[in-house]
C-alpha cells in the first residue's frame, strides 16, 4: 500500500525557524522520522514525503491545506500519516487539520501522532485516531512503533477497536460493553470510594457551557424570533413533525396571528404531558404576550415566522445542526433576539 | 421487619389461564424468537397466608413469598390507535442472538401474553385491564408452590450492625407522566402515591411497586427489576459487611415544572438525610425529562451533605463524539453508566416472531435491520440490574 507522510519543515530537514515560511512542498519517498516509520511498516511504503513551514501554516491556512490536498491526492495514497507532533502546538494543529481533511474530503485513512495535551487532539474532533506520544522529541523511538501498529490496523481496513488496545487517544465515542459486575455493584464501590475521599466516575459530565450574550441594547428596537423546541405546530401537524427524534426544524408564519389559539395549533411532543399545553398553545410559543409587548413599544418588532421543533431523544450532534441552521437564518433575516421556550 | 422469600423450582408452573383476547406462548432461553410490543416482566409470586402478591392494601415484604425461579410473564400489546398523551416506544426481547445479552430476562422462561385488543376500548382501558391480567397471571402460576417444598428461602432482615460502618440508602426514582407513563405503588401511580416515601427495602423486592411505564423500551424498569433489585439484593448482602444498609427512599420523576423538580428533589434529599446516611445511590427511570430530575435530586443531596452516586444511561450519538447525558450537574462526580441506548444492535433474524409481526415504525420485526439498544426491552435500565456499561473510544 501506498502511504503519505506530513512533516513540518524541521523534521523534513528544511531548517528551523528561518525555514518556518516554506509552503507546502514535496518530497520523494520517507524522511526524516519517515526513515524510522518506513522501516517499521510492513506491506506499507511511504511514497512521498509533504512538508509545510509551521509560520507558512498558520498564516496562510486554507491555502497551505488546499495545495496539501493535491499533492497528497496526485500521490493515490491508500493511508496517510502526519507527525509526530509531540508538544508542538503550531505543529500538532496542521497534522490534525491536514489528516482530519484527507480522511473527510479524499476519503483516504489517516492518523495522526502528537502529545495528549496538543491543540491539534481537540481540532481532530475525533475524525482521525491519534497515536498519543512523549511531549518532545525524546518520545520518538516509542512513537514510531506505535504509529506503525495504527497504520497497519486502519491499513487493513477493519473497524478500529477500543483506544486502549489499538494505541490511539480517545476520541469521545461512547461504546457500549459488558462489565464485570452489575451496575448495582459498580454503584456500591464507587459510593464507597467516593465516601473514602476518591470520587471517581464511569461518565464525565464534559458539557459546553454556552456563555450568555450580550444584552440586546434596546429591546424597543429590535426584531424578536420565536423559536421553541416544544413540538408546537399548526393543527393535524401538517407537516408530520415525530413526537420523538425530530431529523430537522420547520418553519411556520405568524403574519396575521394575534395569539395561537386552542385549536389552530397544537404540541406534538412526545416527552411531556402536553393536556396544558394544548389548552393554551401560547403556553408553549407565548405570541400574545410578546404581541402585546409589540403593541406597548416594548418590543421593535415580532419576526413574522416562528421556528419550531420536537427536543425529545434528539442526539446533541443534531440540536446543535438545528439551532446552526436556524441561527444562520434569524440572522439572514436581521432578527437581534430570540425568545426560546424549552419544555 | 423480616420478609422471607422461599425459591420452588420452574417445573411447578401451574396451567396457564384461558384468558379472552389473549394468546398466551411459552419461550425459553436461547430460543430463536423475537418478541415485540413488549410492556412488562412479572415473576410469578404468591403468598402462602393469602395476601395478594401485588397489594394494594396492607404492606409488602412481611411474612414469606413464593416464587417461581426462573420463569417471567410477559405481557405484549399493540395499541390500536395513537392517542394523545401517548407515545408508546418499539419494546422488542429477543430471547437469543446478540439481543439476548442485553435483556434482564434472558436467562427466564417467558410466559408472552399478547393482548388482543377488543374494538372500541381506549389505549389508557386496554393498558389497565392488560396490567392487572398480568399480575393475576404471575400471581396464579405460582400457586402449585403452596403445596411444595421450596429449594431455598432467604431472609430479608436489616439487623443491628455493630461496627462503625458509612449508612446508604437506595434512592429509587419512579415515573409518573401521565397515562401509560405511570409506575404504581401499591397500585397507585406514584404521583399520587405520597413521595418521596421511606419503604422498607423488602417491600420493594416484595410487589410493592409495579411498572406500567413504556416510554423508551432500554431505559424502563419493569416489574421484575424491582421484585428482583440487584442493587436492594447487594445491598442487602453489602448490609454489616461495608456499609449499613438504611433503607429505600422512593421518589417521583417527571416532575412538570422548574419548581417542582427543585422541590421534589430537595425533598428526597430531605428523605434520604431522615434516614441518617452518609451516601445514596440515585437510580433512574426512563430519559430525557427524568435525567433532569436525577441530576437534580444529585445536587440537592450533595447540598444536605449526602454523598451520591448516580445510575443513568447515555443517550450518545453512535458516530459523534460528545457528551451522552442529557442533564448534568458537577456535583455528578460518581456515574455508573447503564450502556449507551443509541447503539446500534446487530440484525438478528429470529425463526418466531411473538407479540405482533411488524414493529411500530413499520418495518417486519423478523428481517428488520439493526435495532437501536433503546428499543431494546429494559436494555439499559438504570437501576444497575445489568452489566451493560459504555466506555469512551
Amino acid at each position: 500500500m501506498r502511504a503519505v507522510h506530513y512533516l513540518n519543515q524541521f523534521f523534513a530537514g528544511l531548517g528551523g525557524e528561518e525555514a518556518a515560511e516554506t509552503p507546502p512542498t514535496r518530497l520523494e519517498g520517507a524522511v526524516g522520522p519517515g526513515r524510522g516509520l518506513d522501516g517499521t511498516l510492513e506491506g506499507i511504503e511511504i511514497v512521498a514525503t509533504l512538508a509545510c513551514g509551521d509560520d507558512y501554516f498558520a498564516e496562510h491556512e486554507e491555502e497551505a491545506l488546499g495545495r496539501l490536498l493535491e499533492l497528497a491526492g496526485a500521490e493515490r495514497p491508500g493511508l496517510v500519516v502526519a507527525g509526530p507532533a509531540f508538544g508542538s502546538g503550531r505543529y500538532g494543529y496542521a497534522c490534525a487539520r491536514f489528516s482530519r481533511l484527507v480522511s473527510e474530503r479524499l476519503g483516504i485513512p489517516a492518523l495522526a501522532a502528537m502529545h495528549g495535551e496538543n491543540p491539534g487532539v481537540a481540532v481532530a474532533e475525533g475524525k482521525v485516531p491519534i497515536v498519543p506520544t512523549a511531549v518532545n522529541v525524546v518520545g520518538m523511538r516509542d512513537a514510531l512503533p506505535r504509529m506503525a501498529q495504527l497504520a497497519a490496523a486502519l491499513a487493513s481496513g477493519r473497524e478500529l477497536g477500543p483506544p486502549a488496545e489499538e494505541g490511539y487517544l480517545p476520541r469521545g465515542f461512547r461504546r457500549n460493553r459488558l462489565a464485570e459486575q452489575p451496575g448495582a455493584e459498580r454503584a456500591i464501590d464507587l459510593l464507597l470510594a467516593k465516601l473514602d475521599g476518591d470520587a471517581r466516575s464511569e461518565v464525565d459530565g464534559g458539557f459546553d457551557r454556552v456563555p450568555p450574550p450580550l444584552p440586546v441594547p434596546d429591546l424597543s428596537r429590535a426584531r424578536l424570533a420565536l423559536v421553541t423546541e416544544a413540538g408546537c405546530v399548526p393543527q393535524g401537524n401538517p407537516d408530520r413533525l415525530p413526537a420523538i427524534r425530530a431529523q430537522g426544524w420547520l418553519r411556520y408564519s405568524l403574519a396575521g396571528e394575534r395569539s395561537l389559539a386552542a385549536g389552530r395549533y397544537e404540541s406534538v411532543h412526545g416527552g411531556f404531558d402536553v393536556t396544558l399545553a394544548n389548552e393554551d398553545p401560547n403556553r408553549l410559543v407565548p405570541l400574545d404576550t410578546v404581541r402585546a409587548l409589540e403593541e406597548a413599544g416594548r418590543v421593535g418588532r415580532i419576526h413574522d415566522v416562528f421556528y419550531t421543533t420536537t427536543g425529545n431523544g434528539t442526539p446533541v450532534a443534531a440540536s446543535t445542526r438545528f439551532g446552526s441552521e436556524i441561527a444562520a437564518e434569524l440572522r439572514e433575516a436581521g432578527v437581534e433576539a430570540v425568545l426560546l421556550s424549552g419544555t | 421487619m423480616a420478609w422471607e422469600l422461599a425459591t420452588f423450582p420452574a417445573g411447578l408452573m401451574g396451567k396457564v389461564p384461558p384468558l379472552e383476547h389473549v394468546d398466551v406462548e411459552v419461550v425459553r432461553p436461547g430460543e430463536p424468537v423475537r418478541i415485540t410490543h413488549v410492556l412488562d416482566a412479572v415473576e410469578p409470586r404468591v403468598r402462602p397466608d393469602g395476601r395478594a402478591a401485588f397489594p394494594v392494601e396492607g404492606t409488602a415484604g412481611e411474612g414469606r413469598t413464593n416464587r417461581l425461579e426462573g420463569v417471567v410473564v410477559l405481557s405484549c400489546l399493540d395499541f390500536p390507535a395513537e392517542e394523545r398523551p401517548l407515545h408508546e416506544q418499539e419494546s422488542l426481547v429477543d430471547m437469543a442472538g446478540p439481543g439476548a445479552a442485553l435483556s434482564p430476562i434472558a436467562e427466564d422462561t417467558a410466559v408472552v401474553l399478547r393482548f388482543r385488543p377488543r374494538a372500541g376500548l381506549g389505549n389508557e382501558e386496554l393498558e389497565a385491564s392488560a396490567r392487572r391480567t398480568t399480575l393475576v397471571v404471575a400471581e396464579e402460576l405460582a400457586r402449585p408452590t403452596l403445596d411444595a417444598e421450596p429449594v431455598e428461602v432467604e431472609r430479608f432482615e436489616l439487623g443491628p450492625v455493630e461496627r462503625e460502618l458509612p449508612a446508604v440508602a437506595a434512592l429509587i426514582q419512579l415515573s409518573d407522566l401521565g397515562p401509560l407513563y405511570y409506575q404504581y405503588l401499591y397500585g397507585v401511580p406514584v404521583g399520587a402515591a405520597g413521595l418521596p416515601r421511606a419503604i422498607d427495602p423488602a417491600e420493594l423486592l416484595d410487589g410493592a411497586v409495579t411498572c406500567g411505564e413504556y416510554h423508551w423500551a432500554a431505559l424502563r424498569n419493569p416489574t421484575v427489576v424491582f421484585q428482583r433489585s440487584a442493587l436492594v439484593h447487594a445491598l442487602y448482602r453489602e448490609h454489616g459487611q461495608r456499609l449499613r444498609f438504611a433503607g429505600v427512599v422512593l421518589m417521583r420523576g417527571y416532575e412538570q415544572s422548574a419548581a417542582a423538580k427543585r422541590r421534589a428533589a430537595e425533598a428526597a434529599a430531605q428523605a434520604a438525610l431522615a434516614l441518617g446516611v452518609d451516601g445514596a445511590i440515585v437510580t433512574t427511570d426512563a430519559g430525557g425529562n427524568s435525567h433532569t430530575d436525577v441530576m437534580l435530586t444529585c445536587r440537592a443531596c450533595e447540598e444536605a451533605g449526602v454523598r451520591t452516586t448516580v445510575i443513568v444511561a447515555e443517550m450518545a450519538d453512535p458516530e459523534a463524539t460528545g457528551p451522552g447525558l442529557t442533564d448534568w450537574v458537577p456535583e455528578a462526580d460518581s456515574i455508573v453508566s447503564a450502556g449507551n441506548a443509541e447503539e446500534l444492535v446487530p440484525a438478528w433474524t429470529p425463526q418466531r416472531v411473538l407479540g405482533g409481526d411488524t414493529l411500530l415504525d413499520g418495518t417486519p420485526a423478523a428481517t428488520a435491520g439493526p435495532i437501536p439498544v433503546r428499543n431494546y426491552f429494559g436494555a439499559t435500565n438504570q437501576t444497575g440490574q445489568l452489566a451493560l456499561t459504555a466506555t469512551t473510544w
